[in-house]
């Protein structure tokens, strides 16, 4: 893929992921207050936004829980290593799903009440996932511009 | 339209389980990237095709899926409200009020806010409906669920292309 497009789909998940954070950037432009119930809504899409699996800093929370703002996270952490250099691995699926299965037992055992929820694990396996998944979709778009060019 | 049956279908349960109370709070980014995924597997086995997926059909796939779970989404979520003249704007109203009140913002700012949604509040109890609550719904649901399920679409057919090249390297 095109270094232009590995930029701009950095920047698209840069943009997404500072939306998880708008609360913190009121206190940057009060002005950001005026999207924050749209962005609200906009995350409540895609997270189910329980308070308690929030992440707070400084009384300020974040738009998606914790495990949703690892997995963007991670997306745009490996968006960001591919504009330098792709790993040389062949991403089969195990990959994928070995990387999913922290999460799952996560989700598992918490759900189970075999353990309290934890933020900081939930977030540390969201990452994982998504660090790791964006690679699918790099693979993918990579494809898509591949088989459009033909 | 047939073609993209199993988007509608799937689309449809997307669309359910994001604005189901109760249900909703089971949502996760994950839903609508799954949806997407089931969508090109009933496609598959609906067509008997099990060939590699091209790209550009797993992308449309995603996309639909999407574009159907955000109309479904979107009617139904206006539907409710309207029904029952409450919904979650109404339900949070008490924390945007606190959130709004803590953070460091002049009191012009904090007043022009709170006014703006105070009457979207107080349409939507007098009316069950509000032009702003309305367009941004629509407008949210269509813009990220299509990009979800698009990049669904992507990875599923990643997921699926791989596998089918593991089974044919296999034998």
């Amino acid at each position: 893929m095109k270094r232009s497009y590995s930029l701009v789909l950095f920047f698209l998940l840069l943009f997404w992921c500072l939306g998880i954070f708008s609360e913190w950037l009121i206190k940057i432009d009060e002005h950001f207050v005026f999207a924050l119930p749209f962005l609200q809504k906009t995350y409540s899409l895609v997270c189910h936004q329980e308070k308690n699996k929030l992440l707070f800093f400084d009384g300020v929370g974040t738009l998606a829980c914790a495990r949703c703002t690892g997995i963007y996270l991670g997306l745009l952490v490996s968006s960001l290593l591919v504009l330098f250099k792709l790993p040389k691995i062949k991403f089969r699926i195990n990959i994928l799903l070995a990387a999913a299965l922290p999460m799952i037992i996560d989700v598992l055992l918490g759900s189970l009440k075999i353990y309290t929820y934890s933020k900081l694990l939930a977030f540390s396996t969201g990452l994982f996932l998504g660090s790791i998944g964006f690679f699918y979709l790099y693979a993918g778009l990579n494809n898509l511009i591949l088989e459009l060019k033909r | 339209m047939r073609k993209y049956l199993a988007a509608l279908i799937c689309g449809f349960g997307a669309g359910v389980l994001q604005i189901v109370p109760f249900v909703k709070s089971f949502s996760c980014c994950m839903i609508l990237p799954l949806a997407a995924f089931i969508s090109l597997l009933l496609d598959q086995r609906a067509t008997r095709n099990f060939e590699k997926i091209p790209m550009k059909k797993a992308l449309l796939f995603g996309l639909f899926t999407g574009l159907f779970a955000a109309l479904f989404g979107s009617v139904f979520e206006l539907l409710i409200t309207f029904i029952t003249k409450n919904n979650d704007v109404i339900a949070s109203f008490t924390d945007l009020q606190r959130i709004v009140q803590n953070l460091p913002l002049s009191e012009e700012i904090k007043k022009e806010v709170l006014g703006i949604f105070q009457s979207v509040r107080e349409d939507i109890l007098k009316s069950g409906f509000s032009i702003l609550y309305t367009f941004s719904v629509i407008l949210n649901n269509f813009i990220v669920n299509s990009i979800f399920g698009s990049v669904g679409g992507l990875v599923g057919a990643q997921i699926i292309n791989s596998r089918l090249s593991n089974q044919s390297n296999g034998r």
